[in-house]
């Protein structure tokens, strides 16, 4: 019967998959979870580069180096900070330390206390400037981590998004400071601590000197305020009251003296080139095709991005689904698209840095190896190892009007039950792309509890499946190749600003299933030990009201997580196996 | 085989049934111990492209599928289109003007049948004042008009020709061959056209056009036009069974809220009801075995149509297959039986699409043989 034809899998039966070997060799111990800028991503980049030159492909027009490199930020430490008023100087970093993200600066300076700091736009229907009274210019800014403790929940999801620490130095330096000083309230999660350096803020600068103290500095400083403690000032401000007001603290002048280093590394993107076959097609008909994929993960996961639970902590963070099984699949979709017919010339891209914030594929963008205005389209693979129920997700299918069709016609005889996604604004090196007006289409076969663990390994790939998508990605790049018009690329309206959500601190140890097109949000695992498994969550629930709120999507998800507090236990109503479930979980503090 | 979802008198009639009260049951009917992965696995979603598809009919050797598609940005309304399930090449076969519906291929030959309005020199205007209309950020909701326009014509794929082989006022449309090619049964509303209708019959097709609905049958060269039923009320969506010893469609009762399946001879003898669900039970299609009918039913929710089996003989209750919210419909198995296609709204956007998957006949003829007899379950 040849209407299944389109069910048969690529290889038969009992047949090794092509991409095996690859996710094999690159997931290995030996590799040491491929953390960009170490020997182990050198390993992994010399194995692209032997497979390369395997499939027969070239380096990049004007090359003659497969390896692309790139500098970046590799970790930032504190080299040295202090604090001194008064009588009194700290200089341990349990007492004061740089903010991640902090410029090196000796500032000395009056001292104004201005609340959260928080800033929120007249946007909101919400008015709340913590500096609306106070002249800071020229001042050191002291202000208290997070926002008012004992808002409402509407309230929460405001402030919530305006309360990341970068927003609050950001909107300080606006407003003249020259120095920003954080203190984690008492009535606050992580009371009296200095906040830990995170490496994922900390890529550039901020342009003003940033720093957080312990509450012993706090209440120090506060011994030069009549009749007000810390925790009673923080008590009225978290009312929410918008009309509690900072103030001049007059008579101590402050000396901030901070000192951060950042650490530059060089990282490699690998590439190589598949020319055309035939007469090329014009350049103003956009020559080439570009397939993509990123081949750096976490090492030991001790850059703040790992989710390994205590047990597992610091081994080695393999990346067989994340992102082994994408280079598989670019390498041996490169394997079959160098034995076809080609009109315009195929890319084949493998990033590192992606785990570092899109570094590798920014730096492409950014130098244009190849120029961007010469590239149709752009196939991001990205997690493509974990298909489950023939489930697979194509993403940013909003930036182009083309993708619908091409997906289509190629999925016929491949037969995924494709998840259409139009949003392009996905953490992954698409983002790139899409930022470059290059028409992208992400592949994905969803999240899992592996995910970002050192038990994503090898064992845990559907080969079949994989090799489903290494054929569905081949005629997809095969009929962009041969299409007369390069595709048209859209322009797709961003939703909701990104990075205010670093200031997310309630931990639930759920894992959203992006693939999944359900009403409510399906969960595609729950971390051991957190909240949700605590709670009795399972892998397959779908949320459909959580904290109130009643959750259809995974907008409305994340939007509802803003607004929970921690310790504070909340109802979550699920659906499992048809069935209407209720639980509670009470959430933790991220730090 | 229009769609009952998208029918005025269908959507009319159901509001009127939840102001009054007629709650469909959910409670209880769900109850039969089966999940869709029993009977259908590797579900995938065939159609991607444009606003909405529904309606494939497999080629008789089910190497191809034809389709009725909104996927054109200069026409609001559907096309008809092929798609090689081998190589995923894509075809329009209709002229790209006007409305179409309802296609199915010839058996033994390349030509294609279809509803349309292309010979109206309305359509390109009609298309326009839509295209307008969504324009303006209104949405009115989905309504399917049986335009006393609509024709049944054939496409030759190997000529490109066109043929038009009804031609008498009234919505000629719902079509489909039988087994051998010689025969085709459709659906008309010339009844409502070729007579002065008295006052009340008048206004009836001013509300509801539907009402005046017959099955028809003719040679596959549009000779030989004959009527084989003749109860008020929608009758439609007519199919031969594989063996070609029988026809099955749904038949609507006079106020267009109740439909069931019905099965009869070729020549309208032994006119026989199949289902008694006490619902909007249409878009029936017999099983190549010919030992069950699929069909769709509104059975657990205005909006919540499933697809479900029964019997032939329609001796037990139905068995429900899919179980996933919203619109599924228009089942259609494959040739060989081992597949089918139907359309559903479960990939979310506001149009349905195709979907297939395998289809287990050996659970399918289980699960009907554990069925209670019909009636049992009912009051």
């Amino acid at each position: 019967m040849l209407a299944t034809l389109g069910f048969a899998p690529a290889v038969a039966v009992g047949q090794q998959s092509p991409a095996q070997p690859h996710v094999e060799a690159l997931a290995a111990d030996a590799l040491d979870g491929r953390l960009t800028g170490s020997a182990g991503a050198r390993g992994a980049a010399d194995y692209i580069v032997s497979q390369l030159g395997a499939i027969g492909a070239q380096p990049l027009p004007g090359r003659f180096d497969f390896r692309l490199p790139f500098e970046f930020t590799a970790g930032v430490n504190d080299a040295g900070t202090s604090i001194a008023f008064g009588e009194a100087a700290w200089r341990e970093s349990e007492e004061v330390q740089a903010l991640s993200f902090s410029d090196s600066a000796r500032v000395e300076s009056e001292v104004v206390f201005a609340g959260y700091g928080l800033v929120v736009p007249e946007s909101q229907d919400f008015g709340y400037d913590s500096y609306a009274t106070l002249d800071v210019t020229d001042k050191i800014v002291v202000v208290l981590r997070y926002f008012p403790e004992d808002v409402d929940q509407e309230l929460r999801g405001i402030l919530s998004r305006y309360s990341g620490l970068r927003y609050k130095a950001m909107a300080a330096r606006q407003r003249g400071a020259k120095a920003l000083v954080v203190l984690t309230g008492p009535r606050s999660p992580n009371a009296g601590l200095t906040v830990p350096m995170t490496f994922d803020t900390a890529i550039s600068g901020s342009g003003i000197a940033a720093a957080s103290v312990s509450g012993t500095v706090g209440d120090a400083l506060f011994e030069h305020v009549p009749d007000r403690t810390v925790e009673e000032m923080q008590a009225e401000l978290d009312s929410g009251n918008p009309h509690v007001a900072g103030f001049a603290i007059d008579s101590v002048t402050l000396t901030l003296d901070v000192s951060v280093t950042r650490e530059q590394h060089t990282g490699y993107n690998v590439a190589g080139y598949l020319p055309p076959t035939g007469a090329p097609v014009a350049s103003d008909a956009k020559p080439y095709v570009l397939l993509g994929a990123h081949y750096d993960h976490l090492g030991h996961g001790l850059q703040g991005n790992s989710l390994a639970r205590e047990s597992e902590r610091g081994e080695v963070h393999n990346g067989a689904d994340d992102n082994a099984s994408g280079v598989a699949a670019v390498l041996e979709a490169g394997r079959a698209l160098a034995d076809v017919e080609r009109g315009r010339g195929v890319l084949l891209a493998f990033w590192s840095g992606e785990e570092l914030g899109l570094l590798g594929s920014a730096s492409f963008v950014d130098t244009e190896p190849v120029p961007m205005a010469e590239i149709s389209a752009y196939l991001n693979f990205d997690m493509v190892g974990r298909a489950r129920d023939n489930r697979l997700a194509l993403q940013a299918v909003g930036s182009s009007p083309n993708w619908e069709g091409l997906i289509e016609r190629a999925n016929v005889p491949v037969g995924f039950n494709v998840q259409i996604q139009s949003d392009p604004y996905l953490p992954t090196d698409v983002m790139s792309f899409n930022g470059a007006e290059v028409p992208s289409l992400n592949f994905f076969t969803g999240s899992h509890e592996d995910y970002h663990r050192p038990s994503d390994d090898p064992a845990g790939i559907n080969y079949e499946d994989l090799d489903r998508v290494v054929r569905l990605g081949t005629i997809i790049a095969r009929n962009i190749a041969n299409q007369e018009s390069p595709l048209e690329f859209v322009r797709v309206e961003q939703v909701e600003q990104q990075g205010q959500r670093a200031s997310l601190r309630a931990f639930t140890g759920t894992i959203p299933d992006y693939t999944a097109e359900v009403e409510g949000m399906l969960l595609g695992g729950v971390i051991e030990g957190g909240p949700a498994a605590e709670g009795g969550l399972l892998d397959g629930d779908v949320i459909v009201e959580f904290a109130g709120q009643t959750i259809t999507n995974i907008y409305d998800y994340t939007y509802a997580l803003d607004a929970i507090k921690v310790d504070e236990p909340i109802t979550v109503v699920f659906i499992r196996d048809g069935e209407k479930h209720e639980i509670v979980m009470t959430p933790t503090a991220r730090r | 085989m229009a769609e009952i979802g998208k029918t005025r008198a269908g959507i009319a009639a159901l509001v009127m049934a939840l102001v009054v009260g007629w709650a469909p049951a959910a409670a209880g009917q769900d109850g039969d111990g089966y999940a869709e992965s029993d009977f259908l696995s590797r579900v995938r979603r065939l159609t991607i492209e444009g606003k909405r598809a529904g309606e494939g009919y497999y080629r008789p050797d089910g190497r191809m599928i034809v389709f009725q598609s909104e996927r054109d940005p200069d026409n609001p309304f559907y096309q008809i289109y092929t798609l090689d399930l081998e190589t995923g090449d894509l075809r329009r076969i209709s002229p790209g003007h006007g409305k179409t519906t309802c296609a199915f291929f010839q058996p033994g030959s390349s030509l294609i049948m279809y509803a349309s309005t292309q010979h109206d020199p309305e359509s390109k205007a009609l298309q326009a004042e839509e295209l307008a209309f969504r324009e303006s950020g209104q949405e009115r909701r989905y309504a399917w008009d049986y335009d006393p326009e609509m024709e049944i014509y054939t496409f030759d794929r190997d000529t490109g020709a066109y043929d038009r082989l009804t031609n008498v006022r009234g919505y000629d449309a719902e079509g489909s061959y039988s087994p051998d090619g010689e025969w085709i049964v459709y659906t008309s509303m010339r009844d409502a056209y070729n007579r002065d209708l008295p006052a009340e019959e008048q206004k009836q097709l001013e509300l509801d056009p539907s009402y005046f609905a017959e099955i028809y049958i003719m040679r596959a060269d549009g000779s030989e036009q004959r009527r084989l039923t003749d109860v008020a009320g929608y009758d439609g969506g007519p199919f031969f069974s594989a063996d070609g010893a029988k026809i099955v469609w749904r038949r609507f009762d006079e106020a267009g809220l109740i439909a069931d399946v019905w099965l009869m001879n070729p020549d309208g003898s032994d006119q026989t009801q199949v289902t008694d669900f006490n619902s909007m039970s249409w878009a029936p299609y017999v099983h190549p075995s010919g030992d069950y009918i699929f069909f769709a039913s509104n059975k657990l929710g205005f909006t919540n149509f499933e697809v479900y089996i029964v019997d032939a003989a329609g001796a037990k209750e139905p068995v429900r297959i899919t179980h996933t919210d919203g619109f599924d419909g228009l089942p259609v198995p494959s040739p060989d039986g081992q597949t089918l296609s139907w359309t559903s709204s479960r990939a979310g956007g506001d149009g349905a699409q195709i979907f297939l998957a395998r289809w287990d006949h050996a659970k399918a003829l289980e699960a009907l043989a554990a069925a209670p007899a019909r009636g049992a379950g009912n009051e």
